[in-house]
Formats: C-alpha cells, sequence, structure tokens
C-alpha cells in the first residue's frame, strides 16, 4: 500500500500524544464567510502526523466538526447529503440506539451540550501553563475574525497519584491499553493489538478502518463523504463525557468484595478481565504482575481461545467485551471491522481510597473514539456489545461497568472448583458511568480543512 | 425430506391472489391492510396455534428485475406467501389454522383464487397443500424441542438466574431447603404464554 | 408491516435462475444435506433460528384451476426465508467476512449476483431482491437462539440436579449444587427487549 502522508492527516487521528494536560474547547460557528476565514488562519496550528523529530511540542491543536458546524461552514448541500445519517442526526438523535436512556439521557447532559456544538477544538499541554496559552492565543483569533466563539470547554488532566502523572482512571485502573494497530500508521506496534493471523500471530489491521480513503476490512474503500478530497485522510470521532459515580463504584466492590471469596481486587480484575495494575486475567489468574504489564510483548497479547468458558477472564469482562479477539470463533474474522481507536482522557482530581469521596463531584473519564465508520463501529460496540450481550452469549445482560443497568442488572462471573475462583453472580448492579454530553465529530485532513477554509468543496 | 429437519416442518405456502379489476382496493392491498390489524404477541392466531415456533406472511406483487442483461418477466398474479416453522405433522397443524384460527384465516384467504374456506377441513388442507412448494434446503438450530418445552426452559433459565443470586453463600441445609421449595414451585408454574416474550415478569412472581 | 418483531428479523428474498443453473443448485443442496460437516459454518454463526431455500421452477408456481392464467417465466426463482437474531447489517457483514464461500455456493447461479465480497456491493443485492414482510410472530420473542439453547442446557441440568437430590444429604447436595452452577454459569444472560433495529 502507499504510504501514509501523515502531513496531511491530523496527529490525534494518528496517536495520542500522552500529554498529561488537555483542554477541549467547544465552538460555534457565528457567520459562514468569517467562519472558514478563521478556520483558514487556524489551519497553520494545527498538529498533523508529522514524526516529532526534535522532541515534543509544548502544546498540540486539532480540531473536528459536527454536522451542524459543517453546515454552518457552508459546505456545498450535495456534499453534506453524502455525510453518513448517524453522522449528520448527531449522537443525541441516535439515543435509542445508543442506550442513552434515562440517567443517560440528554435532559441530563451539561448545559454545553444543551446548545448546539460545530467545533471540537482539542489542545493537549505539558503543562497547564502551556495549555492556557494555547487557549488565549486561540481565543484571540477567534475574537479577531469575529467568525466563531467558544461556548464551553471541558479540562482533562492525568491523574496525579503521589506527586506523579498515572494512568489511572477513577475506579482505579489502569487505563489506555489494547488500541488497534493499523496498517501504515507508525507508533511502537505490539503484539496482540491488530487482527489475528491464521498462524495464531497478529498483523495490522486495514488502514480504511481508521482513515477515510483507504481500504478496509471488507476488502473495499468504505462508503466516504464527497468529494473523495473532503473524505481522504479523514476520519469520524465519537466524543462521550462519561461521568463516575465513585462513591458507588467503591461502595459495590467493597460490598461484593467481601462476600466474593477471591477478594476485592480479583472482583474487580473479573469486571474488566484485568487486575488494577493493568494485567490481563488471562494471562495471570491469580494476581497481577508488574513484568507483564511493563512488557509490550505481553501486556496486549493474549487470546481467549483456550478459555471459552470464561474460567480466567469472564466471559462477559468489559475488554472482552469490547474486543472479543478469537471469543466469536473464526480466528477473530467476526471482529475486524469492529475495532476503535480511543484517545480518553481522565477529568477531575484524584481521591485516595480512603478519602470520603461523593458521586456528585466532577469525576470521569472524556472518552473520545477515532473510526471509519461511527454506525458499523462505535455504535455496533455500544450497542451490541456494551448495552446488550448476545454476541457473548449473555443475553440482555450488559457491560458491568459501562452498562446502563437502569433496573438493576447482574455480572455472572464465571468460576472453577477452586475456593478462591468461584462462580460469582453480581446483582443489582448500580449505573456506574453516567453520560453526561458529547456528540459525532469528523476530523478532516489538513487538505479538507483547506478546502473548507477556501469554499472550495466541490461535490462532483 | 426437505420440509423437515428433526421433529421441525418447513412450511411454504403461495397461494395466488384473486385479481378483480373491479374492485375498489385491490385485494393484495386488502390483505396487507388485514394483516397490520392482527397482534403479533400472545394475542396472535398463530400463538393459539401453539405449534408454531416462527411464522411470516407477506404479500409478493411480482418478481424482481436486477436489470440487464438480465431479461425483465413479471408474474401474472400476485402471491400471499406463508412461510412457517412448527412442530409435528402438516395435516395436523393446517387442522389446527381451520379449527383455532379460523377467522384470520378466511379472512386472508378469502382474498386468494380458488380458496375453499375452512368449514370443510379436508378440502382447506387439499388448498394448502396445493399451494404448498417443497423446501429445497431447511435449516433449523434447534430441532428437537417443541415450542412448550423452549418457553418452559427460558422460564427455567431466568428463575434459575433469579435462584442462583438470592441464594449465594447459603449454607448447604438452608440451600437445599430453597432449592426444593423452588424446584415444585417452578414445576407448578403456569404454563408460558407463546408470543409473549416475558420470562422475568412470571419467574419473579414465583420467588 | 416490519420485518421485526423481538429479537428475531424475517428476511425474504428472491432471486432469477437461468433454469439449467437451476440442477447445479440443487446438486449444491444435496451434497451438504448428504455431507452436514460441509455446512458447519452456519451453525457456528450462531444467530438464525430456522432459515430455508426454496427452488420454485418457473412452472411451479401454484395455480389451483384452469381459469388462472398461468405464469410465462423464463427463469426459476429462488426464495430465500431466514429468521435470525441481530440487525440486518450485522448479518450480512458476518456472512460476508466468514461464509463468503458457500453464500457464493448458492447464490451465484442467480442472474447479476456480485459474489458476497466485499460486503457492500453484496448487500445492494440483497437490498434489490429483499421482500417486505408483513406479518412476523414468533412464539418467544424475548429469546435468541443462543437464548433458547442456553436455556434448554439450564433446564437439562436443573432436571439433573433435581433427580439427584432426591435423598441426598444436604453436604452432598452442596457440593452437587457447585457443580450445576458450574454447568450453567456461562448460560445464565437474561432475556427481554432487543437492542433497536437499525
Amino acid at each position: 500500500m502507499s504510504k501514509l502522508d501523515v502531513t496531511d492527516i491530523q496527529g490525534f487521528a494518528l496517536r495520542g500524544y500522552n500529554f498529561p494536560f488537555a483542554r477541549y474547547l467547544f465552538v460555534k460557528i457565528l457567520d459562514k464567510r468569517k467562519g472558514q476565514e478563521c478556520l483558514g488562519r487556524f489551519i497553520g496550528d494545527v498538529t498533523t502526523g508529522e514524526r516529532w523529530d526534535t522532541g515534543k511540542p509544548r502544546t498540540t491543536v486539532n480540531v473536528a466538526f459536527t454536522f451542524k458546524g459543517l453546515v454552518a461552514l457552508g459546505l456545498p448541500e450535495a456534499s453534506l447529503l453524502s455525510f453518513p445519517v448517524e453522522f449528520a442526526q448527531g449522537m443525541k438523535a441516535r439515543g435509542a440506539i445508543l442506550a442513552d436512556t434515562g440517567r443517560n439521557s440528554p435532559r441530563h447532559w451539561d448545559a454545553l451540550w444543551q446548545e448546539e456544538v460545530h467545533a471540537w477544538v482539542g489542545v493537549h499541554g505539558q503543562s497547564p501553563q502551556d495549555l492556557d496559552k494555547q487557549c488565549e492565543n486561540l481565543q484571540e483569533q477567534l475574537q479577531e475574525t469575529g467568525g466563531a466563539a467558544v461556548i464551553g470547554s471541558q479540562d482533562a488532566a492525568a491523574l496525579q497519584i503521589d506527586g506523579k502523572f498515572s494512568s489511572k482512571e477513577h475506579f482505579g485502573y489502569t487505563d489506555g491499553f489494547g488500541n488497534p494497530e493499523f496498517l501504515g500508521v507508525e507508533k511502537d506496534a505490539q503484539p496482540g493489538q491488530g487482527k489475528l493471523k491464521s498462524n495464531g500471530g497478529w498483523e495490522p489491521l486495514a488502514t480504511g478502518e481508521l482513515l477515510l480513503g483507504y481500504a478496509d476490512e471488507a476488502g473495499e474503500l468504505p462508503l466516504a463523504p464527497l468529494p473523495h478530497l473532503l473524505a481522504n485522510n479523514g476520519t469520524f470521532m465519537v466524543y462521550r463525557k462519561l461521568h463516575q459515580n465513585v462513591a458507588t463504584f467503591r461502595r459495590y466492590l467493597k460490598e461484593k468484595g467481601e462476600l466474593y471469596p477471591g477478594g476485592m481486587e480479583k472482583l474487580a480484575a473479573k469486571f474488566v478481565g484485568r487486575w488494577r495494575d493493568g494485567t490481563p486475567l488471562e494471562l495471570s489468574p491469580d494476581g497481577g504482575d508488574p513484568k507483564i504489564v511493563a512488557d509490550k510483548n505481553q501486556n496486549v497479547n493474549f487470546t481467549y481461545g483456550n478459555d471459552l468458558a470464561g474460567l480466567r477472564c469472564p466471559v462477559g469482562a468489559h475488554i472482552r467485551r469490547t474486543s472479543p479477539r478469537d471469543a466469536f470463533g473464526f480466528n477473530g474474522k467476526l471482529v475486524n471491522r469492529r475495532r476503535i481507536s480511543r484517545r480518553g482522557m481522565v477529568y477531575g482530581p484524584y481521591v485516595r481510597e480512603d478519602q470520603e469521596v461523593r458521586n456528585e463531584d466532577e469525576h470521569g473519564v472524556v472518552f473520545m473514539a477515532l473510526n471509519a465508520s461511527i454506525f458499523r463501529q462505535f455504535e455496533f460496540v455500544q450497542q451490541q456489545w456494551i448495552e446488550y450481550g448476545n454476541d457473548a452469549r449473555q443475553g440482555n445482560d450488559k457491560d458491568v461497568l459501562l452498562g446502563n443497568h437502569e433496573d438493576g442488572g447482574k455480572f455472572m462471573i464465571q468460576g472453577t472448583e477452586d475456593p478462591k475462583n468461584p462462580p460469582f453472580l453480581c446483582g443489582g448492579l448500580p449505573n456506574f458511568v453516567e453520560l453526561r454530553g458529547g456528540d459525532y465529530f469528523f476530523m478532516p485532513s489538513i487538505t479538507a480543512l483547506r478546502m473548507i477554509a477556501t469554499n472550495s468543496v466541490d461535490p462532483r | 425430506m426437505a420440509n423437515r429437519s428433526g421433529s421441525v416442518y418447513g412450511l411454504t405456502i403461495l397461494s395466488p391472489i384473486k385479481d378483480d379489476l373491479h374492485a375498489e382496493v385491490s385485494h393484495s392491498q386488502a390483505i396487507r391492510m388485514y394483516l397490520q390489524t392482527i397482534p403479533q404477541d400472545q394475542r396472535s392466531p398463530l400463538a393459539r396455534v401453539s405449534s408454531t415456533h416462527m411464522a411470516r406472511l407477506l404479500v409478493m406483487d411480482d418478481v424482481v428485475y436486477f436489470g440487464m442483461p438480465s431479461c425483465e418477466e413479471h408474474l401474472s398474479a400476485k402471491y400471499l406467501i406463508f412461510e412457517s416453522n412448527f412442530d409435528g405433522d402438516l395435516d395436523t397443524y393446517l387442522g389446527r389454522l381451520a379449527r383455532e384460527a379460523k377467522e384470520e384465516v378466511d379472512a386472508l384467504w378469502q382474498h386468494c383464487q380458488d380458496y375453499p374456506g375452512v368449514e370443510d377441513e379436508g378440502a382447506f388442507i387439499a388448498y394448502m397443500k396445493k399451494c404448498q412448494v417443497e423446501t429445497t434446503f431447511y435449516f433449523a438450530d434447534v430441532n428437537d424441542k417443541t415450542v412448550q418445552q423452549t418457553l418452559r426452559a427460558l422460564q427455567t433459565q431466568s428463575a434459575v438466574a433469579t435462584f442462583i443470586e438470592k441464594n449465594q453463600g447459603k449454607p448447604p441445609d438452608e440451600l437445599q431447603k430453597e432449592f426444593v421449595k423452588f424446584f415444585a414451585a417452578l414445576r407448578n408454574a403456569p404454563e408460558p404464554m407463546p408470543g409473549s416474550g416475558r420470562a422475568r415478569e412470571v419467574t419473579d412472581k414465583l420467588l | 408491516m416490519s420485518n421485526l418483531r423481538g429479537k428475531a428479523y424475517a428476511m425474504n428474498t428472491i432471486s432469477p435462475m437461468k433454469p439449467w443453473k437451476t440442477w447445479l443448485l440443487r446438486g449444491l443442496f444435496l451434497l451438504i444435506r448428504l455431507f452436514p460437516q460441509l455446512n458447519r459454518g452456519l451453525p457456528a454463526l450462531s444467530f438464525i433460528h430456522f432459515a430455508r431455500w426454496v427452488i420454485v421452477p418457473r412452472s411451479a408456481f401454484p395455480r389451483l384451476s384452469e381459469h388462472q392464467p398461468k405464469e410465462r417465466l423464463q427463469y426459476d426463482y429462488l426464495l430465500f426465508f431466514s429468521n435470525f437474531n441481530g440487525t440486518w447489517n450485522q448479518y450480512i457483514d458476518a456472512f460476508s467476512a466468514v461464509l463468503s464461500k458457500g453464500l457464493n455456493g448458492i447464490w451465484r447461479w442467480s442472474e447479476k449476483f456480485p459474489g458476497s465480497v466485499p460486503v457492500t456491493p453484496f448487500k445492494n443485492f440483497i437490498t434489490r431482491g429483499q421482500l417486505g414482510t408483513d406479518y412476523y410472530y414468533t412464539a418467544y420473542p424475548h429469546a435468541t437462539t443462543n437464548d433458547v439453547k442456553a436455556a434448554h442446557r439450564v433446564t437439562a441440568a436443573l432436571d439433573e440436579l433435581a433427580k439427584l437430590n432426591e435423598g441426598m444429604p444436604a453436604p452432598e447436595f452442596g457440593e452437587a449444587y457447585l457443580k450445576f452452577v458450574l454447568k450453567v454459569q456461562g448460560d445464565l444472560g437474561a432475556t427481554g427487549e432487543a437492542p433497536v433495529g437499525t
């Protein structure tokens, strides 16, 4: 395949930056022509996929637009109509599909998300000062052209535990494993990130599962907006603010942990499929293992073929639901078009286990996922694998951590006759996570940004 | 016998629909309109003919033209298609349709050519067999359980999950006592209704 | 007028075949009936309750009496009826991904069949030939075929436990019960509503 032109692809699409601080600005376009002008001035600041040979920059900047944002920027109608239905509708309208109902329905979302959001500007920084400086800069540009205004923002930052940045999130799990590997996208590839080969090894997924304009896993160019140049090297981003009910989680884990013969830490591991330190249960069923966590060749390198009954990693565990690997047979072929790239960042301050915490406090994860098709990838995983369980043969049971349990669902932990690994049913599941807002965005290539900014999008 | 897989029978009926140029509403339209009024749940006539696992009805207006170089052609009649997957033998099933879904069968097939009515069960069965097309290849994932066995099993599955949850961690003697009570209650539970889709409601009352 | 009822989807498709090709298809189906291992992919996917292929030769459209006009057709027709779980896209994606050879074997004899890989032209072909269901009934709308099979396994295990329990002392029952739970622990998913059709 042809080499990727990384200078044309926004860096955020290709990899997580691993910066400890972030601010996501949400922008409304006020005027079509001024908005285009503003975008034009801004393009030079956008971070591309270029390698940082001379060291990491202080900040990175990326941009993505909702459908309404593209409308406001004056894309021609024929082009707008060629965008996928789910993107055009926006995430709010897809609530029934995503099970964003009850506590997760839009009426409970943050005030920002009751507004019409046109653009997401993602700023990542090495320090809060770097962040502020960059954001002030951007604000000035917006004000000068008068083309757009910031209507809200969301800060995020890696948890600081004992004075060091951690990759843990608020429930105590080490996060960030298992992002897929794509053909042509240079990054530190690890065995286990791609798709299974027939001989048991791993290989990268088709580029077209992430970026538009490239062949995907179905052996074709996926449906993409017109014109080609607008879509190529672009991708779609799902943004969801996931509030975490930390108090509820800690209480539930403690309560059930006292009843579960394997102990609280093991119970926590069974929920997810990894010990809270990140060790995969499939590789180490009896305890966390820092050596495995630190070993790139091991920490995502496992399959479920030898554990179809779920005795090490429960059949309904979070990582098994969201990335089934070979759990459905056919050497994993059924899951290759359901992979998403995650770029989540934690928000809210770290609260030690022994400190009091309230559910109402702002703690959570800004979930961002990138994929070539929101419908086929993110929405499918959300609807069929998180909020439902038939493919995992778990009927209507939902993902224990993310599921919208509403009237109290259950999570079954499969076990053995080993008294430290018994079968155990966790019932009366509360909603540990609640949705507080979000939307679907299109993250254009640099070329596409220029086309939009210069009003030169021709649908044919 | 290609219509059968284990204890399940796959019936495919194509009944030519009357074509009355003087009718205000065509017979095929009338069929479609009527089908919209029939409930799909436990009140369905097919729930009464309780050996029916799954079944559908549709009007086939015409064959489909796929474009050149294939040839365009058309059916001279529309067809009411009835596809059913049921337990037991064909004659028994058709007899039950005639008796237990009398009203709906009449309302639908009256629009079809040479339909003899359900009063004469023999004539009805003969008519349906004339409309039957042979299944060439039939796949049934579960082909050895009746509708009633499946409904009972689903009820049981739901009840067992609740039982396991409620009695987790109990000592053996208490567990055994509860189990005996549970099993008896399950045995005596009312027969689940086909078509209703409510295993949990029933079992929640059980425990 | 819906293709959906609970967790089941009723798909109906029709495709034309040149009559001489029909014999080849009949031959294939015969082979599969004689050698079921050729067809092991289908049950492994485990999302179809019942499915059938019906070849209707051009002269075999039911005709009840002389005054009804004969069908004058050039093609034989292949009808396909499926009762499956999951969404339309999920269903076809899965077939295209893992059963493409089998699908090609069955539909290559139909006019204008584009092959089952890649998936988009295949989906267009199916859409072209799909007939809408006007009425759909299932006796267990709250259950997929996975749910049904799991339920039967649970029932069998429960009946076995009840039998064993007759006259069993409590401590022994404790062990038997654990063995029972281990047997059914993967089969306890709740049944209920289907996700929204997409």
